[in-house]
């Protein structure tokens, strides 16, 4: 590599490591794996002719680990993949001695995330974490823009319904069916 | 609303939801907003969703930042130093086996000196009680190093809680539970392996910041450059600035307790020395301070004098201050989720809310990828509102520190006290991003609002990222204090015990000013204070800045000195060819051996005030010296063991442990005998290698003072 070419890598990993080792630590659960994944990306990127690159970079980055960390996902039977995602785990019900009004709201919303299928989850958080819009985000994950305007819809609209149901206000029937 | 469920599959909702996060095309986003126009329903699910999308956004960001390991980033550019570094070194991991391996070699010579520290039960139980006792030999045949190691590995396991300050070594598999547990719980975490990474040990290491590694660290620190001797023919005069930081003590005492020698340029011998407190008498007359000199022989090198300088400032009882308006800009970058940073800043803080009253204020910013108000100003008197404004705080997101501080001092002036105490006291481990500004611009920034009263203080927290001479320059620059709270033991020194001293500044911009009597001294070296040297002429200047001194505050300087007619070696310049030899002033002759001269301003003053001293030898040894004077220079003969100077390259550290032992007074709070214990951990790690301690008679030293264990 030569020196723009490294000062380069290393500006663009300043960029996108963090994000990057947080979306493929939420993907594969493991922090030590996503790591490795982000890692392998990277050492990519190095091998690749930048002006290719460089127009799509953070599609191409988020691509890639999402790929890499799909793959080690299957291999290892250890994670569901997007199209079989009525993953029902509200882990967040299974506690009832912890009081939900002392939570801070922030770790709510996540917890109540969390519960979410997997492909909304991964949507809302290429959208809300990383600030993808529409269009990008159907780029990183192959799947079309209105599919992804479906997912971040009911996906929210879970949210707000959980997160309003638990204050004590009106429990709402939650007709989510995707 | 059960009106939009109706709509649910329609596509209008998915419509909505897109129009609210700005995903809709322009034609589509016409029709949409005609539709709202009519429709109460759908506008307030728009609000609905903006909203949510709005919490999910700042959820989001809460969450804490992970990174690759330096080992990866490393492989990645292509260091190959980086990666060769990465190599798990094949030093011992547990500090414990450390001290007991050194220890070990030791008794193959004859016996075994360990200090042992009660393990403290946190905030309680403040009394800190030593055990020093004598380990025989027992089973191992001397001259068989092998089987002393097993031996005494397991004696000095046995001891394991007795060897830990406040358990910071013992604890260290603790940080890591916590760590992991940290971790499990913000996601389910599976320990299984997965597929190639022969760095996992060590990248856990970096990710934990396991006190160990040293290799993956970031910490940094500025070089310091030891005062060499001066020469008085051509420099009579020597100024400085005061300081009254101690982070470089807590700092140093964090290595020692880990089984690690310090980095050199963490050595700051100022600190060590001021960390301390020296029964000064307290001032009588006007002055805010007392000023106190005692001349005796250097330990180190006996030919040459030792003047300590000792000033201590009033006392102002806490309860009796003026009100104080604080804010809190605390550091919850995804760096300080570990148990030795964020949590122990909450313990740290409550110790401080504790002691307020209703005419104080406290305010509570944050910083991480967006900085934040957590608490506006409220009254010292609502401490439960405070306590759970800060119980609420958890770390994540990436730091950008220049935005907090800007909003720290906000709201430290919406509150301005204009006759009390105004401070921003930023808790942090250092990762601080001044985002686009430089650091010079940050320095500018805290200086002039300390100009204007709002003063700053840093905590220093944690290990591996610790950004060192950023936080000394920035609380030195807001006139305020930079600490290192490594323990809650620590926090209550810094926070309870001195508070006064750290909150109330009772002279600011004191500088000291020795001009030596060239008949009565030849050279002399100033000890520490490297980087708060100031020009001759600054002194003077009431433009130049200098350090604080607070309630009750004790101060100490030392020089080191070549009496006339001695050669020192370290004169660092010839004499002057051109200098016209003037006849010394008649005061010269007069016996007088230097006069000290101090400058401090009031408070809010502007114009400072002199006081002078006159100092002459008396000739006492070191035996008659007072036990503060002979404590503070074995703090700063052990701080130049540590920095490996030249200066003390006959000492030994078994002789600075036996001159600590003679120096430690009453000792209130056991601070100085903790110091005790710090030396022969020094010991241990071998900065000296003679570690035959019966042979240069420790068990009167120690049984004099009634530390010598019973089962001797």
């Amino acid at each position: 590599m030569s020196v723009t070419e490294t000062d380069w890598i290393r500006e663009v990993l300043n960029q996108y490591e963090r994000p990057l080792v947080r979306y493929a630590s939420r993907l594969l659960g493991d922090l030590d794996r996503a790591r490795d994944v982000v890692q392998e990306a990277f050492m990519r990127l190095c091998t690749e002719p930048r002006d290719k690159v460089e127009p799509h970079l953070d599609r191409w980055l988020f691509t890639v680990v999402r790929n890499r960390a799909l793959d080690l996902g299957k291999k290892e039977g250890r994670m569901t993949p997007m199209t079989d995602s009525h993953r029902e785990q509200p882990s967040s019900r299974q506690d009832p001695a912890r009081t939900v009004e002392a939570e801070d709201t922030a770790a709510r919303i996540i917890r109540e995330l969390e519960g979410l299928p997997t492909n909304q989850r991964e949507v809302l958080r290429l959208k809300f974490q990383n600030g993808f819009n529409y269009r990008e985000i159907a780029e990183v994950t192959e799947l079309s823009v209105g599919n992804i305007g479906f997912l971040i819809h009911v996906g929210l609209k879970t949210l707000r319904e959980r997160m309003g149901s638990m204050q004590g206000g009106t429990m709402r029937t939650n007709e989510v069916q995707s | 609303m059960s009106t939009n469920e109706d709509k649910y599959a329609s596509g209008e909702n998915v419509d909505l939801t897109a129009y609210a996060l700005g995903e809709l095309g322009e034609a589509e986003m016409e029709n949409l907003a005609k539709k709202l126009e009519g429709s109460p329903e759908m506008r307030a699910e728009l609000e609905e969703t903006r909203a949510m999308a709005a919490a999910l956004g700042e959820a989001l960001d809460s969450e804490p930042k992970l990174e690759l390991s330096e080992v990866q980033r490393a492989a990645i550019l292509g260091d190959r130093s980086g990666r060769d570094s990465a190599v798990p070194r094949k030093a011992p991991k547990s500090p414990m086996r450390r001290v007991a391996l050194v220890a070990a070699y030791a008794a193959s010579i004859a016996l075994v000196f360990t200090v042992g520290a009660h393990l403290m039960s946190e905030v309680e139980d403040n009394e800190l009680r030593y055990k020093f006792s004598y380990v025989k030999e027992g089973g191992a045949s001397s001259g068989d190093p092998v089987a002393a190691i097993g031996y005494l590995g397991d004696e000095t396991r046995k001891q394991l809680p007795l060897l830990g300050y406040e358990g910071d070594a013992g604890a260290s598999p603790g940080v890591d539970d916590q760590a992991s547990a940290n971790w499990s719980a913000w996601h389910s975490f599976d320990g299984a392996d997965g597929f190639g990474r022969p760095l996992s040990d060590k990248e856990r290491e970096s990710f934990w910041g396991n006190p160990d590694s040293t290799s993956a660290n970031t910490e940094s620190y500025a070089y310091i450059r030891e005062n060499k001797f001066r020469s008085v023919a051509n420099e009579p005069l020597s100024t400085f600035s005061i300081d009254v930081d101690t982070a470089s003590y807590a700092n140093v005492r964090r290595f020692l307790t880990n089984g690690q020698l310090p980095p050199a340029d963490a050595v700051r011998i100022e600190e060590l020395v001021n960390y301390f407190n020296y029964d000064y008498p307290t001032p009588t007359g006007s002055d805010p301070f007392s000023v106190n000199v005692e001349v005796t022989s250097a330990p180190w090198r006996p030919q040459h004098r030792l003047v300590r300088i000792g000033l201590r400032g009033k006392d102002i009882a806490f309860e009796g201050r003026r009100p104080t308006n604080l804010v809190f800009l605390l550091d919850v970058s995804g760096s300080m989720n570990s148990a030795d940073k964020l949590p122990l800043v909450k313990k740290s803080l409550r110790l401080l809310v504790d002691q307020l009253e209703s005419s104080d204020h406290v305010a509570i910013a944050v910083y991480a990828g967006a900085a934040g108000v957590i608490l506006p100003p409220t009254s010292g008197n609502a401490k439960g509102v405070i306590l759970e404004a800060m119980e609420r705080l958890s770390a994540g997101g990436s730091t950008n520190g220049g935005e907090g501080i800007q909003l720290a001092y906000e709201m430290a002036r919406r509150n301005l006290e204009p006759e009390g105490v105004n401070r921003v006291i930023l808790c942090t481990d250092g990762d601080f991003n001044v985002g686009t500004s430089s650091e010079g611009e940050l320095v500018r920034m805290v200086q002039e609002q300390a100009r204007d009263g709002i003063e700053l203080s840093v905590l220093g927290f944690g290990t591996g990222n610790l950004k060192d001479s950023t936080m000394e320059q920035m609380a030195d620059h807001g006139n305020g204090n930079y600490s290192y709270i490594d323990t809650v033991r620590e926090a209550r020194k810094v926070l309870v015990e001195e508070m006064g001293g750290t909150l109330v500044t009772i002279a600011k911009d004191v500088k000291i000013q020795v001009e030596f009597n060239p008949l009565e001294v030849a050279a002399y070296r100033l000890i520490g204070y490297e980087n708060r040297l100031l020009a001759n002429e600054d002194f003077n200047d009431d433009r130049v800045d200098a350090g604080e001194i607070g309630s009750g505050h004790t101060v100490t300087a030392l020089y080191e000195i070549v009496p006339p007619g001695m050669q020192s070696d370290e004169r660092d310049v010839d004499p002057l060819k051109y200098k016209r030899t003037e006849d010394p002033s008649v005061a010269a002759g007069q016996g007088e051996m230097m006069t000290v001269k101090l400058r401090y301003k009031e408070p809010k003053g502007s114009k400072s005030r002199l006081i002078e001293r006159v100092v002459r030898d008396s000739g006492i040894s070191l035996e008659e010296a007072s036990a503060d004077t002979r404590f503070a220079a074995s703090v700063a003969e052990f701080g130049m063991l540590l920095r490996g100077s030249e200066n003390v390259s006959s000492s030994k550290l078994e002789q600075v442990l036996r001159r600590a032992v003679g120096g430690l007074g009453p000792d209130p709070g056991g601070y100085r005998t903790e110091f005790v214990g710090l030396i022969t951990r020094a010991i241990a790690l071998g900065v000296t290698g003679d570690a035959n301690l019966r042979a240069l008679g420790y068990g009167e030293d120690l049984e004099s003072i009634g530390y010598l264990g019973e089962d001797e």
